[in-house]
C-alpha cells in the first residue's frame, strides 16, 4: 500500500482543499501518514501570506526530501503560483501545481505512477471538483462555495494568485451539503476566499445560507472567515437560526479608519461596530474572532492604539494577528511609509497581551453554562471537541463517541494561552 | 485579459492625459475600474473608466505621477499600440433605483473625477452637484462636460477656481442637506476628512460611496 503525507500551511481554505485531496488518495488505496514519517508521496499545500510561510514551505520541502529522496514531491497552493519558476527549478520537487489545478493533484500522481507523465497545466480544469471531504482530517465537513476575490485590498496578493471571484452553482452546493450530511457529517463549514460576495444567478450569500439551514438533518452550520462587506442584514438575521453556530470570523485588519482606507477595505470602523453590535444583540455571547495586520504602511502609534481599543471594546474571542510583510505586486508594496520591523515586533507583543486577555475573559464567561460539543477525539470517557461557539472543550462522560454531539456543563477553564473549557457531560 | 488598440491620446495638461481605446465587447458598470498595462508587461495599475457605458470606445484619465512607473510609461503610448485591459472591477457604483430619484453630490480630487465623469456621461439627466478639488485651474479636466452651475472647482494653490481652498473647507462652509447621496473619489486624506464632515452633517455613507486611489 502506498503512503501519502500532507503538510498544509495558511488558511482554512487550504486545509479544506488538503482534506479533499487526501480523500481522493484514500479512496484510491493510499494510506495517510503523518508528514514526519516516510511516505511515497508528499504534498505541500503552501501559502504566501507572510514571509514566514514561504520560509516554512521551503523547510518542509527539504524535510520531505530527507525522509524519502525517492518520493514524489508535489508543491501546490499560493507559493506554487508566486514562485513557480524557482520551485520548478528545484530537482527534489516533482510537480508544482498552481491553485487552479489543485484539484488534479491526485490525477497527476496517479499518472506519474502509470508512467504517463504530463504537465499540470494539461490537467482537467475544474475549480470545484473536490467532492466531499469526510475522510479527511476533521469531523467538520468543509464545503467550498466560491473561489477568488475581486476586492484587491492593497496588502493582499490573493486576487492576483487565485483569480477572479467565481461562485459555485447553488444547486451543486446544496447537493454537496446533502451528501456530506448523508455520510454523517455533523458540522458543515462554508468556505471560500470571499464568501460574502457569493453571487450565482440571482442568488446571494444569504440565500445560500438560508437554503442550507432549511435542509433536514442533525447538523450545524458554521461560516468560516468572512469580510465585513458584501452581505446584508438578511444574513445577520439568519445568525439566530437554531442550526447556525454562534461564531463568525469577521476580518477587521485594522481599528483605524485612515488605515482601512489605505488598505482599500470596504467598511469603516463604525460599520464594523454596527455589525458586531447587531450580532451581539441577538446573542450576547456570540463568538466574533478576527484577523489583524500589524504595522501596515503608515500605521502610526495612534492608529495602532485605535486597533487595540477596538479589540478591547469588541471582546474578540480570538485574534489572529500577523505582522505586515510586503507582498510583491500589491499596491502596499509601493507605499512609502513602511513601518520598521522592530516597531512591528513591539506592537505585536502589546497586541498579543491584549488579545490573550480578552480571549480569556470571553471564554471564562462560559463557566457554569452549557455547550453542545462535537467530539473530535475520545477514549470513551474523556473527549475533546469544539462547542457551538468554536471554543475548545474537554469533558468527561460515559461511552463517548467521535463525531457525536454532547451537552456539556462547563465547570472550569485552563490558563494556557489557548484556554480550554473543562466540563462534564450532562446526562 | 484582453488587448485593446489605442485610438487616441488627448493631452489635457502637461501631465494629464486621456487614453482612448477600442472597446470591443467590453462591458462595465459606470464607476468601475480596469487594470491597465502595455501588452505583455507585468507592470499594471488600476484606472477608473472615464467614458460612459454607452460610448463605443473605452477611455481612462491619467495623471503622470512624479517618480511613478506606469503612469509615466502610459503617457508615451501612441495610437496603434496595444494595452492589456483586465476587469472591470470594483463596487463604486450608483444604485439603479436612486439615479433618477435622488440628489447627488460628487466630491473628487484630481483624476478622481474620472468615474464621476462616467456617471454623468452615462446618466446625463441626474440631479447632481460636483465638487472638484485641484491645485490649479488648469486641472479642471474637460469641465465643459458638466453643466455650468453644477461644477464647482476648488483650487487650493490659486484663487482662480470657483472656490479658493480645499473641498473639505467648501463642505464646512456649505453644509449638505441630509437627503443627498454622496460619492467620494480620490486621495485618502480628502476622503477621510470629508467622510467625517459629511457624517456630522447627517449623511450616511456606505462602502460603495468611496473610491480611494492612493
Ligand atoms: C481603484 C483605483 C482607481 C484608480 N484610478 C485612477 C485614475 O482614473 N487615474 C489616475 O491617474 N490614477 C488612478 N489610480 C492610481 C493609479 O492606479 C496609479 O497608482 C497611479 O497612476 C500611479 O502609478 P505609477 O506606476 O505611475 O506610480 P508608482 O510607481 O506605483 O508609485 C509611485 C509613488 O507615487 C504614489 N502615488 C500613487 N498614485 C498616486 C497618485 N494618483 N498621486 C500621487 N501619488 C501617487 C505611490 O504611493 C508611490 O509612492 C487609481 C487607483 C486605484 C486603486
Ligand atoms: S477581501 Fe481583501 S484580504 Fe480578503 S482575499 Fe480579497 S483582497 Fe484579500
Amino acid at each position: 500500500m502506498k503512503k501519502v503525507a500532507f503538510k498544509t500551511l495558511g488558511c482554512r481554505l487550504n486545509q479544506y482543499e488538503t482534506d479533499a485531496i487526501a480523500s481522493q488518495f484514500q479512496d484510491n488505496g493510499f494510506k495517510l501518514v503523518p508528514f514526519n514519517k516516510e511516505a511515497d508521496v508528499y504534498v505541500i499545500n503552501s501559502c504566501t501570506v507572510t514571509h514566514q510561510s514561504d520560509h516554512k514551505s521551503r523547510n518542509f520541502i527539504s524535510q520531505a526530501n530527507r525522509k524519502n529522496p525517492d518520493s514524489v514531491l508535489v508543491v501546490t497552493g499560493c507559493m506554487a503560483n508566486n514562485a513557480k519558476n524557482e520551485l520548478e527549478g528545484r530537482d527534489e520537487i516533482n510537480y508544482v501545481v498552481e491553485n487552479d489545478h489543485k484539484s488534479s493533484v491526485f490525477s497527476l500522481v496517479e499518472a506519474h505512477y502509470n508512467g504517463e507523465i504530463f504537465h499540470p497545466s494539461k490537467l482537467n480544469y475544474d475549480l470545484f471538483s473536490y467532492g466531499s471531504t469526510d475522510k479527511g482530517f476533521h469531523t467538520r465537513s468543509m464545503v467550498k462555495i466560491q473561489d477568488g476575490c475581486d476586492n484587491f485590498c492593497t496588502f493582499c496578493i490573493i486576487p492576483s494568485v487565485r483569480g477572479r471571484a467565481v461562485s459555485r452553482p447553488i444547486q451543486d452546493i446544496l447537493e454537496n451539503v446533502k451528501s456530506v450530511i448523508a455520510k454523517g457529517a455533523k458540522e458543515v463549514v462554508l468556505t471560500g476566499v470571499n464568501i460574502g460576495r457569493y453571487e450565482y444567478e440571482n442568488f446571494k450569500f444569504d440565500d445560500v445560507v438560508e437554503q442550507i439551514l432549511d435542509l433536514d438533518g442533525d447538523f450545524r452550520l458554521r461560516i468560516s472567515s468572512i469580510e465585513p462587506d458584501g452581505f446584508g442584514d438578511k444574513f445577520l438575521g439568519l445568525l439566530n437560526h437554531p442550526k447556525m453556530t454562534p461564531h463568525l470570523h469577521l476580518c477587521l485588519q485594522s481599528g483605524s479608519d485612515p488605515i482601512l482606507l489605505q488598505m482599500r477595505r470596504m467598511y469603516s470602523i463604525k460599520r464594523f461596530m454596527e455589525i458586531a453590535n447587531k450580532i451581539r444583540s441577538y446573542r450576547p455571547d456570540f463568538n466574533i474572532t478576527t484577523d489583524i495586520i500589524i504595522g501596515f504602511p503608515g500605521e502610526s502609534d495612534q492608529d495602532f492604539e485605535a486597533t487595540c481599543n477596538v479589540i478591547k471594546e469588541l471582546q474578540f474571542g480570538h485574534v489572529h494577528a500577523f505582522k505586515y510583510s510586503i507582498r510583491k505586486g500589491t499596491r502596499a508594496e509601493r507605499m512609502q511609509s513602511q513601518v520598521d520591523e522592530r516597531i512591528k515586533t513591539q506592537r505585536s507583543e502589546v497586541l498579543r497581551e491584549i488579545a490573550d486577555d480578552v480571549k480569556f475573559q470571553y471564554r471564562n464567561g462560559f463557566i457554569d453554562k452549557e455547550q453542545i460539543v462535537l467530539v473530535e477525539k475520545t477514549d470513551g470517557e474523556n473527549a475533546k471537541g469544539y462547542g457551538e461557539h468554536y471554543v475548545p472543550v474537554e469533558f468527561k462522560g460515559f461511552k463517548l463517541k467521535k463525531n457525536h454531539f454532547y451537552r456539556v456543563k462547563i465547570k472550569n477553564i485552563t490558563t494556557d494561552t489557548e484556554p480550554v473549557l473543562i466540563g462534564e457531560q450532562v446526562k | 485579459m484582453r488587448s485593446h488598440k489605442v485610438i487616441e491620446i488627448r493631452n489635457l495638461t502637461p501631465s494629464t492625459y486621456v487614453i482612448k481605446m477600442e472597446k470591443k465587447d467590453f462591458t462595465f458598470k459606470t464607476g468601475q475600474y480596469i487594470t491597465l498595462g502595455f501588452s505583455g508587461s507585468i507592470d499594471r495599475r488600476e484606472y477608473s473608466i472615464y467614458s460612459s457605458e454607452q460610448d463605443e470606445f473605452l477611455e481612462v484619465l491619467i495623471k503622470e505621477v512624479e517618480d511613478g512607473l506606469v503612469s509615466k510609461k502610459l503617457k508615451r503610448c501612441k495610437p496603434g499600440d496595444y494595452l492589456d485591459v483586465d476587469g472591470p472591477f470594483g463596487h463604486f457604483s450608483l444604485k439603479e433605483d436612486e439615479i433618477s430619484e435622488k440628489k447627488f453630490l460628487f466630491i473628487a480630487t484630481g483624476t478622481g473625477i474620472s468615474p464621476i465623469h462616467s456617471f454623468i456621461a452615462t446618466h446625463p439627466n441626474m440631479d447632481y452637484q460636483l465638487l472638484h478639488g485641484v491645485r490649479k485651474e488648469e486641472e479642471a479636466y474637460e469641465r465643459e462636460a458638466y453643466k455650468k452651475n453644477k461644477y464647482i472647482l476648488c483650487t487650493s494653490r490659486e484663487k482662480s477656481g470657483d472656490f479658493h481652498g480645499r473641498v473639505t473647507e467648501y463642505l464646512k462652509q456649505n453644509p449638505v442637506s441630509s437627503d443627498t447621496v454622496c460619492y467620494l473619489c480620490g486621495n485618502c486624506h480628502m476622503i477621510y476628512e470629508a467622510y467625517d464632515i459629511l457624517e456630522k452633517q447627517g449623511i450616511n455613507l456606505g462602502p460603495i460611496h468611496t473610491e480611494v486611489y492612493f
